[in-house]
């Protein structure tokens, strides 16, 4: 086993070793002649350097305008064409991080209770002498490596802080999805193998199922569905909301929530009964038509109209003009799917349309993502005999999928297993439950990279009672984060303007790859995620009880192989290794800020006959294979969703095009377009409460309350409420929105979708009365 | 062609109101944050019809650049004054803050610029032009609602789209002549 | 004396000190210096501030009460100067009695008006640009012509008054000078209404009622300050060869008062019909809107209808007259800031979402001034009261009889 594993090692070590040294002869030369190599140096001029955006997850490429050592402007990089070379109202206030005066300087340590607000400032090398006794502490206490949980948002730095987590060697990494895409992802993928993308800038017919592109920006799609939208295309939007989204519509139908899914299912009906689907496609491609056929007869659109509110003949013409436009029909995949219990299924009835219909792999239709091929080392982490398993996976039992009607309210809070857990994600709420509980066992610290769970997951307080029962926290932020505001450790990050990053594949249609360069010195001598892993791991080595539970050949490995070579060598090496594989691939970089093999959409890579999905049965699932095995269903079926009852409101989420979830309101340019949050209600909702536009209203729900100023508008259905994420925040580090309108977290229930582990944030009702 | 003659044509129902073109323009032109601070702005114009037939446009819009211009008439110093390119400009040194221009413009274009101690307004980016670069709210966009060019020469993006499109004016009864198309 | 020795100059100044005991003087002095302390402190608050930050001006409404109370000084100091020139140029004896105190009382107010535009303009010193770039179309740069020239008759013709020693020759001087006076003036004032009348943007200034409504209300104004002022000299009891030139300014002013009722009338008329423009938003913010007190209560009460009143009821009280007077001067602020004011309220464009303008229900614009304005127009105040009363307390404002 360890022979084996040290041959694969030295292996991939060695090439990586030989690639660097190839690129650092081609690169130091490229350096001197474009006049990259003095990036770092500050001082006098005007340049312009090619980076990528960390305003949220798109990485938009830009070149930074920078005057005399200080970032003026950040403007797009033409070059970067996943974006159609844009860059949004976030992207252009990230100029504005590296001098923001509320940004970390220095490592603090609490010097009073947590969340007093009271620190001491600290050096680096303290912070990481903490953090590695902190982290020996634990292991030596608990006898579990689990014991301290990893959290982490997503970036281009979140390899460095998973490198952490992984040389301690705890299996509890808690990210993002969870609370984000999980439902999507694993519906999509249960029918295709893959979360594929839609071809907005192709497509004819297009159904939204509430994705909010023209607000919540995903590149390219916000961009094609008005810059490059073919003439004639149809855009069809359902939403409880009128968002910027809807009013771009043909159509806007304001469905009721949680009742999508009988909107598809009737759509599928009326492919299937009118043989409107792709016959050939059907019989090639796909597994399980008989199954669904029969599985749908029950859903009408004539049954449908009374579930979800749109008339039968609408859903007709969607299914009739879907079929028409085929291949180049698409239904929105979507990206933030935290809505409902019952979001696999629904996702798994959208990806079952275009299956039907052959809208697969070409242009106009669904397309499965494509990246840019990238080398990464293998990194070899010791094995530990004190882990244990993670938290969250089956520790309470098998969770019962099949909820009846009453039971699903009953269940309301499940806090069993998940059937399919992203293996490093976790499934957040769950995570929480399982930590509260100290079972099956206790989990006492937590390291923060960036995630502002505080503010993020549903439930605040649970999750406040979490970070309670901890015996440390860690957090390494760029602001002070609610969740930083709780921590006993805040170490600050360099922004992304100031630090080099690895390079990243993004995948989709149009695969590009992108990195960081830093365009100027750090401000405050901060240090990058890498930079801190790297500092944290040395003053590990330096404490041998953190060690005694692993091989001592692996370490010395793990130690020549992994922090010798990479931890300890410029980040710049490490980036020269992943691009290798193309010719003058670091150079290019450094130049155009991006990588890739075409600029073209690359279509039809599984659309030929024989191709094997990854799914059990090797192609497009309409009738799911392994589900069964789980007590799962096949096929989606459809059960009532709980509604508010009299005088509540179903309180549903969303944000604006200039914010992004809880990171960028503490930006005074952005801050500035928004200053605080609205509760958006329907205007005869509010007549019958007596409640006037900017009044201030109480917004209730089982777990909390806000108080936040109404927004009568016509807007909204009249049986759900909405206000936009990111306010009414409880860190006092932040001080533009400290307490400035409503949180979301503080109010919203904590319901999961039992398929995927994603948060259910569309379930919490509530009422809503004058202040 | 003999003079160019710059001018934006605006497809507004391309617009998502993202506010990127505001934001973009306080960096290109170091506008610090204030509630009068702006050289640019997207309208959310009034809601139409009531839930659930309702709808709704945005309308983005700067310094309309107007051949007869209202502004550069009152300055008494000439601090307003027109590049030959057509681009009604402001020479800082020379604005006494008299703030006439401000309450000639049909437009409410104009603001004071606290740290430049004059008034300040849309320039279409002129500092970019020697380097022919377009404007900064006109790059940055996502949907590419405006599109800037020599409406002197017919093969210019902007000129073709002035040509096969019905566009309209701001406040045309003004008779200030804009340099701000906006398609129908 | 010692003034003998000193050269000629020096002598002719010392010549013109004198110290009134009887004129009422010393508490108007006191009174100048105390608004002139507080207004100088606001000055250099201003001028540490910023005025953007100092005054309640906004992008939407950028001219405020400065401006207002610029044109309240300027335009009553250029209708004293025209009834200076009545008497003066064309002989009107009952104002050629108190031509003195005309042409110093129209330098100080005129002065008194021009602290109030250098502490409004942003950057007074790059003026300078008027000269070096002049832009001929503008009509703030023929308000500097004419505010200025104005001055300079002004000043000739305090030389020419206090010259000792008068010619024949000076009278003439003074004669032309007196007119020119109240030509310049009127040219100036009636500029005025077409600095604002030249804004494309403001329909509520277009045309020609401004200029002239500026021109008769500040003759109007004139006419009552120097009522009021002969009233506070004489300690309400004028010598009796002055009392006709008070009831002749008297008429005039009623008569000025009439006329300004008759372009009230027809302006309001006229912008009530242009609904939905500007024009008729400016006419409801007075009528019905956010300036319906100003309207009400100090235009059309204290501006129009008392001092009319009075004036009908005086038959040759002079306190009566005085008293018209004093309430018409403080109407007629209100009449400066409205006609100000009331044009900027309609927003150029409307309070949405995203505009960044800001307005309230019925879509006007917001103005109120700042209390560093409210002390800047107390200076304007002080210079006047220090100035004038100096001016009477230490000169010899009494006009001989020429012959
Ligand atoms: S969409 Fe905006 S915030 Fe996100 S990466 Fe692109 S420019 Fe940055
Ligand atoms: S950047 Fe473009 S889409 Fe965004 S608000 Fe401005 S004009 Fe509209
Ligand atoms: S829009 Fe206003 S500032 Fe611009 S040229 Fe016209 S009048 Fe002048
Ligand atoms: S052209 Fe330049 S100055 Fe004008 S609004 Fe656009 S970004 Fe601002």
């Amino acid at each position: 086993m360890k022979l084996s594993r040290r041959k694969f090692l030295a292996a991939s070590g060695g090439a990586f070793a030989a690639a660097v040294a190839a690129a650092n002869l081609t690169s130091l030369k490229a350096v001197a002649e474009s006049g990259h190599g003095d990036a770092q140096t500050g001082e006098k001029g005007e340049k312009h350097i090619a980076s990528s955006c960390e305003m949220c997850v798109n990485k938009c490429g830009f070149y930074a305008h920078v005057v005399n050592g200080r970032i003026k402007k950040l403007n797009p990089n033409p070059r970067f064409f996943k974006s159609r070379a844009m860059l949004c109202a976030r992207g252009n206030a990230g100029a504005e991080e590296p001098y923001n005066p509320e940004r970390l300087k220095t490592p603090l340590v609490r010097d009073g209770e947590r969340g007093s607000n009271k620190w001491r400032k600290i050096s680096y090398e303290e912070a990481f002498q903490i953090v590695a006794q902190k982290l020996a502490e634990a292991k030596t206490k608990y006898e579990n490596r689990s014991s301290v949980a990893f959290f982490s948002s997503e970036g281009l730095q979140e390899g460095s802080f998973q490198m952490l987590a992984q040389t301690y060697g705890s299996l509890n990494t808690v990210r993002h999805p969870s609370l984000c895409l999980s439902s999507t992802i694993q519906g999509w993928s249960s029918v295709y193998g893959v979360y594929p993308d839609a071809d907005l800038a192709n497509a004819m017919f297009v159904v939204m199922p509430g994705a909010n592109r023209a607000e919540a920006l995903v590149t390219p799609d916000s961009m094609d569905f008005l810059r490059y939208r073919p003439k004639g295309q149809q855009l069809v939007v359902l939403d409880p909301r009128f968002t910027n989204t809807a009013a771009k519509a043909d159509k806007w139908y304001p469905v009721k929530p949680a009742t999508d899914m009988a909107f598809m299912l009737a759509m599928i009906n009326v492919i299937i009964n009118e043989e409107l689907y792709n016959k050939d496609f059907v019989a090639n491609m796909t597994e399980g038509f008989d199954e669904l056929k029969a599985h749908v007869q029950q859903y009408t659109p004539e049954w449908a109209e009374k579930e979800c509110e749109i008339p039968a003949d609408e859903i007709k013409w969607c299914a009739r003009e879907f079929a028409k436009y085929a291949p180049r029909s698409v239904i929105y995949p979507g990206r933030r799917t935290s809505w409902y219990v019952d979001d696999v299924a629904f996702r798994r009835a959208c990806a079952i349309i275009p299956a039907l219909c052959g809208c697969w792999d070409v242009p106009g239709g669904i397309v499965p993502k494509s990246g840019v091929p990238l080398k990464n080392p293998d990194i070899m982490y010791p094995f530990y005999d004190m882990v244990e398993e993670r938290l969250d996976v089956e520790s309470f039992g098998e969770f019962d999928n099949n909820l009846p009607d009453d039971a699903r309210k009953e269940a309301g809070l499940p806090t069993d297993s998940v059937a399919y857990l992203g293996e490093k994600d976790g499934s957040w709420i769950r995570f929480r439950e399982a930590v509260l509980r100290g079972e099956p066992y206790p989990v006492k610290m937590m390291m923060v990279y960036k995630q502002n769970f505080v503010e993020a997951a549903p439930n605040r307080a649970k999750t406040l009672k979490m970070m309670e029962m901890m015996d440390f926290i860690c957090m390494i932020d760029i602001q002070m984060s609610d969740t930083a505001f709780y921590a006993d450790l805040v170490i600050p990050e360099s922004t992304y303007l100031e630090r080099w990053d690895v390079v990243h594949s993004l995948a989709g249609i149009w695969p590009i790859a992108t990195f960081r360069q830093a365009c100027i010195e750090p401000v405050y001598q901060t240090k990058s995620m890498f930079e801190i892993t790297g500092g944290i791991v040395d003053e590990m080595l330096k404490i041998p009880e953190l060690w005694d539970d692993t091989d001592e050949e692996e370490l010395e490995y793990f130690k020549e192989d992994f922090v010798e070579a990479i931890l300890h060598a410029p980040i710049q090496d490490y980036i020269k290794y992943q691009v290798s594989g193309f010719e003058n691939g670091y150079e290019k970089l450094l130049k155009d800020g991006v990588i890739y093999k075409t600029d073209q959409g690359v279509y039809g890579q599984s659309a030929k006959p024989g191709y094997r999905f990854k799914t059990r049965s090797g192609k497009i699932e309409l009738t799911n294979v392994k589900y069964p095995d789980k007590g799962l269903d096949a096929l989606p079926v459809y059960r009532r969703a709980r509604q508010p009852k009299d005088g509540q409101f179903r309180f549903i989420l969303g944000r604006h095009g200039w914010n992004t979830h809880t990171g960028t309101q503490n930006n005074e340019f952005l801050w500035e377009i928004q200053k605080e949050n609205t509760l958006w209600i329907n205007s005869k909702e509010a007549l019958k409460l007596g409640i006037k536009n900017g009044d201030r209203v109480v917004v209730k729900s089982s777990v909390g309350e806000q108080t936040v100023k109404a927004e009568v508008t016509e807007k909204i259905r009249p049986d759900c409420v909405f206000y936009a994420h990111g306010f009414g925040r409880v860190s006092k580090g932040m001080s533009l929105v400290y307490q400035k309108g409503a949180s979301q977290a503080a109010i919203l229930e904590d319901y999961i979708e039992p398929i995927s582990g994603n948060a259910a944030m569309h379930e919490t009702f509530v009422t809503v009365s004058k202040a | 062609m003999a003079t160019k003659k710059f001018g934006i044509v605006l497809d507004a129902k391309k617009c998502l109101n993202c506010k990127a073109c505001t934001v973009a323009c306080k960096f290109e032109n170091t506008i610090h944050p204030g509630e009068d601070d702006y050289r640019i702005w997207v309208t959310e114009l009034e809601l139409k019809g009531t839930y659930p037939n309702i709808s709704q446009e945005y309308q983005p819009s700067q310094c309309q650049h107007c051949e007869n211009t209202p502004c550069a008439s009152v300055c008494p110093t000439k601090a307003t004054y027109k590049s030959p390119e057509g681009v009604v400009l402001i020479d800082y040194d020379k604005c006494i803050l008299c703030k006439a221009c401000m309450t000639a413009c049909p437009y409410d274009a104009r603001y004071e610029n606290v740290h430049l101690h004059a008034i300040d307004k849309c320039t279409f980016c002129y500092q970019r032009q020697p380097e022919g670069r377009e404007p900064a709210c006109v790059e940055t966009c996502p949907t590419r609602v405006r599109v800037f060019g020599d409406l002197n020469d017919p093969e210019s993006e902007a000129s073709k789209l002035l040509a096969r499109n019905h566009t309209y004016q701001l406040k045309p009864e003004r008779n200030t002549r804009p340099r701000l198309h906006y398609i129908k | 004396m010692a003034a003998h020795t000193e050269n000629h100059g020096k002598s002719f100044l010392k010549s013109l000190i004198v110290n009134n005991k009887d004129i009422p003087a010393m508490p108007f002095i006191i009174l100048g210096l105390i608004l002139c302390a507080v207004g100088g402190f606001a000055v250099i608050s201003v001028f540490v501030k910023g005025h953007h930050e100092a005054y309640g001006v906004t992008r939407q409404v950028p001219w405020g009460l400065l401006i207002s109370s610029y044109a309240y000084f300027v335009i009553i100091s250029t209708g004293i100067a025209f009834i200076g020139g009545l008497g003066h140029a064309f002989g009107y004896e009952k104002y050629a009695k108190i031509s003195k105190r005309i042409v110093v009382l129209a330098t100080i107010v005129l002065l008194a008006g021009f602290t109030q535009i250098l502490m409004e303009i942003g950057n007074p010193l790059r003026m300078v640009y008027m000269m070096i770039s002049p832009n001929f179309k503008a009509p703030i740069f023929w308000m500097g012509m004419f505010y200025g020239i104005e001055l300079v008759i002004l000043a000739f013709e305090l030389y020419l008054i206090f010259k000792p020693n008068q010619t024949e020759a000076d009278h003439k001087l003074a004669a032309v000078a007196g007119f020119l006076a109240l030509l310049v003036g009127v040219l100036a004032t009636s500029n005025l209404g077409y600095v604002f009348g030249s804004l494309n943007a403001r329909e509520w200034y277009h045309g020609i009622y401004f200029s002239t409504f500026l021109v008769v209300s500040g003759v109007t104004a004139g006419a009552a300050l120097l009522i009021l002022v002969h009233t506070i000299v004489y300690k309400g009891s004028l010598p009796a060869e002055l009392k006709p030139s008070m009831v002749s300014l008297g008429k005039l002013m009623g008569g000025g008062i009439g006329v300004m009722m008759f372009l009230y009338l027809w302006k309001m008329l006229s912008s009530i019909f242009t609904e939905p423009g500007d024009a008729y938003m400016s006419v409801m913010s007075l009528i019905n809107g956010p300036l319906s007190f100003n309207f009400w209560i100090g235009e059309m009460l204290l501006a129009v209808i008392l001092p009319l009143a009075l004036i009908v009821t005086a038959k040759g009280s002079i306190k009566k007259l005085s008293m018209a007077g004093f309430i018409f001067l403080i109407g007629l602020f209100f009449t400066r800031f409205d006609f100000v004011v009331a044009g900027q309220l309609p927003p150029m464009r409307k309070g949405l979402a995203g505009s960044g303008v800001i307005t309230d229900v019925a879509g006007f614009a917001f103005y109120s001034p700042s209390m560093l304005e409210w002390l800047v127009y107390m200076f304007g105040f002080g210079v006047f009261f220090l100035l004038y009363f100096s001016a009477e307390k230490f000169l010899n404002l009494e006009t001989e009889s020429h012959h």
